[in-house]
């Protein structure tokens, strides 16, 4: 049952939330959910990671529909724990908003659903039916963006279903190409497994055009560079801890999609999967970091960043073999701790200081010290720093890099990573300790907005100490359980 | 050999006679949809009969061009009946002349004098309706090849008589994409030749709006009657090019008897009377477009085309 | 079934997606809202129609069903969301300055037509006879086609309708080489359309309601380079 438990509650919490009670029981019951969601998640990813299976999978009934792996756990528990400190997060931001309750109860809803969308995202083994839900992430996510109704948001929220409806008709095209493929070779079940399966009897051409279709379509989902337009607008628009999910694990669940390409097309002759992702990978890596040094807006960085991010978990995978997948899989975990802290962060400065822009903030350590703390903190973390998690995952990529061979790309990356630091840094660095050239002016601005860190509110201080521990954590030591987990899920990835 | 010529003549004597009568009944059919009694279905013959007798008036300026075009606008659609399929599915003796896009040269040439005509006298009308026509007659041309080229592309001739066998043998072939398209197109584009209402008001007396009618201004007296003849076997001609070619190409006499071939005209003219229903409805239910949004319309035309032949292309 | 039968089965399955073709033509280029709306009408019902003549020439049974959870979400259901949903002035808008004139945006589309038939080509000739027909090439054209009214349009309606007009070309090619993917699923990508028109219609009222216009496509205040949104909105 536990599988289907998981997936299923934040349903009911979406349901629960609907009943007519007070503030304290919309995010109440948001919270319970997540947190029993995150339990369980750990739970199941024991089990399956120390070799038992859940038992409903073995049922005949449920085995065509529901599938569970290293890969798929991985996601899974990442997910709920974004899930969770988000949630613990939204407690004190939203009501510091000064929203209506109504308005909040349609926010709690929306959330739930949208994280219903996700934890189905890797447990369905159908992929027609994963393309269903990938679809249900956006329009469950799309009044999450724009739910501050202003122009931008709007705007932000329009381009976001716009481009990544689009993106997810050209996948749905490729989906039905890849059952065709699948068909002609005799496979017995649309599933992940059953393609893997029968990949070697696929025809290449139709095993081709497939992958290309959903590497783009689903790739506009995921923000890969010539389709990323929207996912600055909408990462940015939309309230902090919806960015953090966007962000942190949104992305990174559709990218699970194109994963579970991977092993298919390993068997299919004359396919260069690996290549494709590495040179998408790569040219989105690259992109972003030139776009990182021009941004404006502080949750752009941010946003641009996890382009960066998103290319460096695909130029990994290209780059083939089991160190750079582990390497992969590591830089998931990694990205969605450290991404979703930086947004927690970016959304303090923005309740501190009422702006998003890098320009009109500067020593923010001196007015706001735990937003200033926090911000470059996470600006350290995610630009790759060490002793933090992601440094630890880019190093390894880079290694495995290296001892494959791949020197040229392995040197492309590396440049680039170094590039996006510096955008990073420079931005955060003036942000939190520059002086600005009229200090007094703005140092009236600010004592106006907020009144210092004793406004902050307290769950959101304390979700960004939760989610500050896996990225440090992270960075010095990988939990023994964690460890397996990984190279269980980095095995998913070849045949 | 000479029965063939035989027939061949009464084709074009069965196009004389009963093209004013179809535009007759196209009038009356309109005014009765409008409510209106109208005029009789015989008028356009009382109309001709009347022009004949009147006194011819030409302008000291115009050329020889004003007075030869009356006879060219006459007998070009009577060349064009000698080639296509009027009352027999079988090519008759003047047919081996042309193919269909021939014909469509021939008729072509009546409108290109027509044009020259209206711009020889001075009348200001005239070679605003010229320009006009010819703006129309610019769009209408590649749709004209593009259907022209699928037909040959579909039936493997351009030949009317073997292109109207291909759509029906077997019978299945009636409903592939491209003739169904083909139709379509060939039917938008005898409403912008024929000036019928998208495009044209027909019955308009405006003579700032007016594209077709202003280039005949000038005429009166006999050049006048041929003129208006001319234009009714033209439309009637495109008539049954629609019908007999493309859309059905039945109730053709198949036996070489008199018998066969006489008994075909009522079949065909009961065609050209179900065909003029429908075009009462299509003018009754739409208004004249706006001079540049013709090149809309015609661009649908186009576009119908295109597409009829990109569907028979990707027939497997 | 007898060849002749079969044969005309065949062509009327063409002509359904030759006309589908045409719809499509006519969802870039038509100026009215409206007509955009009743486009994708017609379009859905020939939808219906070749999946229902693929069923009975193939004897797949629930092609039939998926035939008629066409005729019933799109013609019926998708108006009636869009009317429960979204402004009332969605539909009377006429889009007079679409990004390129008709003419040019008929031709590009006239060459995604073109492009299409290569893309398809190679995957018609993938898969066994049966599977085979003119719904590969045309779907994807009109996947193309949907893609590129995105891209020319700026009213909310014809956008909306582009994508569902995506989603009618994949699912075209779908029921001919994808025929044997279950009801389940099929009935699940239809209730999703639905989803998006939901969603988008609550997006367009919104911005209809913020900024007082339906044209959604012609916003575009977030930009890198943009100055700051204050000034922005000032001079718009």
């Amino acid at each position: 049952m536990s599988v289907i438990v998981i997936v299923l509650l934040p349903v009911l919490a979406a349901l629960l939330v609907c009943i007519p009670l007070g503030l304290r029981w919309v995010m109440g019951v948001t919270v319970v959910s997540c947190l029993a969601d995150l339990l369980l998640t750990a739970q199941l990813a024991w089990r399956v990671v120390y070799g038992h299976v859940p038992h409903e999978l073995l049922e005949p009934a449920w085995s065509n529909w529901l599938a569970v792996d290293g890969l798929s756990v991985l996601i899974l528990l990442f997910i709920t724990f974004v899930a969770s400190t988000a949630a613990i997060y939204a407690v004190g931001y939203m009501t510091h908003e000064a929203l209506t309750l109504r308005r909040l109860r349609l926010y709690c809803a929306n959330y739930n659903l949208f994280i219903f969308s996700m934890l189905a995202i890797p447990v369905l083994a159908e992929p027609t039916l994963v393309w269903i839900v990938v679809e249900l992430t956006t329009l469950c996510s799309a009044l999450l963006v724009s739910f501050y109704n202003t122009r931008e948001a709007l705007e932000a929220a329009w381009k976001y279903v716009v481009l990544s409806l689009m993106g997810a008709g050209l996948a749905l095209f490729g989906f039905l190409v890849m059952f065709a493929a699948s068909h002609a070779a005799g496979g017995q079940t649309y599933t992940w497994a059953g393609l893997v399966a029968a990949a070697p009897r696929m025809p290449p051409v139709l095993m081709q055009t497939a992958f290309l279709l959903i590497l783009i379509g689903l790739g506009t989902k995921v923000g890969l560079v010539p389709m990323h337009t929207w996912l600055p607008d909408a990462h940015s628009q939309a309230p902090s801890p919806v960015c953090a999910l966007l962000s942190g694990i949104e992305t990174t669940s559709i990218l699970y999609v194109i994963l579970r390409l991977i092993p298919i097309m390993q068997a299919v002759q004359g396919a260069h999967a690996g290549t494709w992702a590495l040179v998408l990978g790569l040219i989105s890596v690259g992109t972003a970091a030139f776009l990182l040094l021009q941004v404006r807006d502080y949750k752009r960085l941010f946003a641009f960043s996890t382009v960066e991010h998103m290319g460096i978990m695909l130029t990994a995978v290209g780059l083939g073999g089991s160190a750079a997948a582990y390497g992969a899989m590591q830089q998931i975990v990694s990205h969605s701790v450290t991404k979703s802290f930086c947004f927690f962060a970016a959304g303090l400065a923005l309740l501190a200081t009422g702006t998003r822009e890098i320009a009109a903030v500067r020593g923010l350590i001196r007015r706001v010290p735990v937003a200033g703390a926090a911000l470059i903190f996470g600006g350290l973390s995610i630009a790759g720093a060490p002793p933090m998690a992601v440094f630890l995952s880019e190093l390894l990529i880079l290694k495995a890099g290296l001892s494959q061979g791949h020197y040229l790309a392995v040197a492309l990356l590396a440049a680039f990573i170094v590039i996006a630091f510096f955008g990073v840094m420079a931005h955060l660095n003036r942000m939190v300790f520059g002086t600005s050239s009229n200090g007094a002016s703005d140092r009236d601005d600010l004592r106006t907005h907020a009144g210092g860190t004793s406004s902050l509110p307290l769950s959101s201080r304390l979700a960004l100490i939760l989610a500050a521990v896996p990225v440090l954590l992270f960075g010095v030591y990988i939990p023994r359980p964690l460890h397996d987990l990984l190279t269980m899920a980095a095995a998913a990835l070849s045949r | 050999m000479l029965e063939h010529l035989l027939f061949n003549l009464l084709q074009v004597a069965v196009v004389l006679i009963f093209a004013p009568l179809a535009s007759g009944v196209l009038a009356r059919l309109k005014e009765i949809v409008q409510s209106k009694r109208g005029p009789s279905i015989f008028q356009p013959y009382r109309d001709l009969w009347k022009l004949f007798h009147k006194d011819e008036v030409v302008s000291e300026d115009s050329s020889w061009i004003f007075r030869f075009t009356p006879y060219v606008v006459f007998v070009t659609p009577i060349f064009v009946v000698l080639l296509i399929p009027v009352l027999t599915s079988y090519p008759l003796f003047f047919a081996f002349m042309a193919d269909m896009l021939g014909a469509g040269f021939v008729l072509a040439l009546g409108g290109f004098f027509a044009a020259l005509a209206a711009v020889d006298t001075a009348n200001p009308y005239g070679p605003m309706g010229a320009s006009r026509t010819r703006m129309v007659g610019f769009l209408a041309e590649p749709v004209f090849m593009i259907v022209f080229f699928t037909v040959s592309f579909v039936a493997g001739s351009t030949i009317p008589y073997i292109v109207q066998q291909s759509w029906v043998t077997p019978f299945a072939n009636f409903f592939t994409p491209s003739h169904v398209l083909l139709l379509l197109a060939f039917l938008m584009l005898i409403l912008a030749e024929g000036g019928r209402i998208p495009v044209d008001n027909p019955t308009g007396h405006f003579e700032i709006a007016m594209i077709d009618e202003s280039k005949s201004l000038e005429y009166s007296g006999r050049g006048f009657a041929l003129m208006k003849w001319g234009g009714q076997m033209k439309f009637f001609v495109l008539m049954c090019v629609f019908l007999n070619v493309l859309l059905t190409p039945w109730g053709l006499a198949a036996a070489q008897t008199w018998a066969a071939v006489l008994l075909a005209i009522p079949f065909v003219l009961f065609k050209i009377f179900c065909f003029l229903l429908v075009l009462v409805v299509i003018e009754s239910s739409l208004s004249k477009l706006r001079l540049f949004r013709i090149a809309e319309f015609l661009g649908a035309a186009f576009i119908t085309s295109v597409a009829a032949m990109i569907a028979q292309v990707f027939l497997p | 079934m007898n060849d002749a039968t079969q044969q005309l089965l065949q062509n009327l399955n063409a002509l359904a997606t030759g006309l589908f073709l045409l719809t499509a033509f006519g969802i870039v280029a038509v100026r009215q809202a409206n007509a955009c709306l009743n486009l994708f009408i017609v379009q859905s019902l020939l939808l219906a129609a070749s999946a229902a003549l693929l069923g009975l020439r193939y004897g797949t049974s629930h092609l039939y069903g998926v035939a008629l959870v066409n005729l019933i979400s799109k013609p019926i259901i998708v108006p009636w969301l869009l009317r429960k949903t979204s402004p009332a002035g969605i539909y009377t808008r006429r889009e007079i300055d679409q990004v390129l004139d008709i003419p040019i945006s008929l031709t590009i589309a006239l060459a995604l037509v073109i492009a299409a038939y290569f893309v398809g080509a190679p995957i018609a000739n993938a898969v066994s006879a049966a599977y085979r027909g003119p719904n590969v090439p045309i779907g994807i054209a009109v996947l193309l086609l949907g893609a590129f009214t995105l891209t020319v349009r700026r009213e909310a309606l014809p956008l909306l309708i582009g994508l569902l007009v995506m989603e009618n070309g994949a699912f075209l090619t779908g029921i001919s080489i994808a025929r044997d993917l279950g009801m389940l699923v099929e009935l699940a990508i239809a209730t999703d359309g639905l989803i998006i028109v939901f969603i988008m219609g609550v997006l367009v009222r919104a911005v209809q309601k913020q900024v007082g216009t339906t044209a959604v496509g012609a916003l575009a205040s977030l930009k890198e380079t943009a100055t700051r949104p204050e000034t922005d909105e000032a001079s718009s």
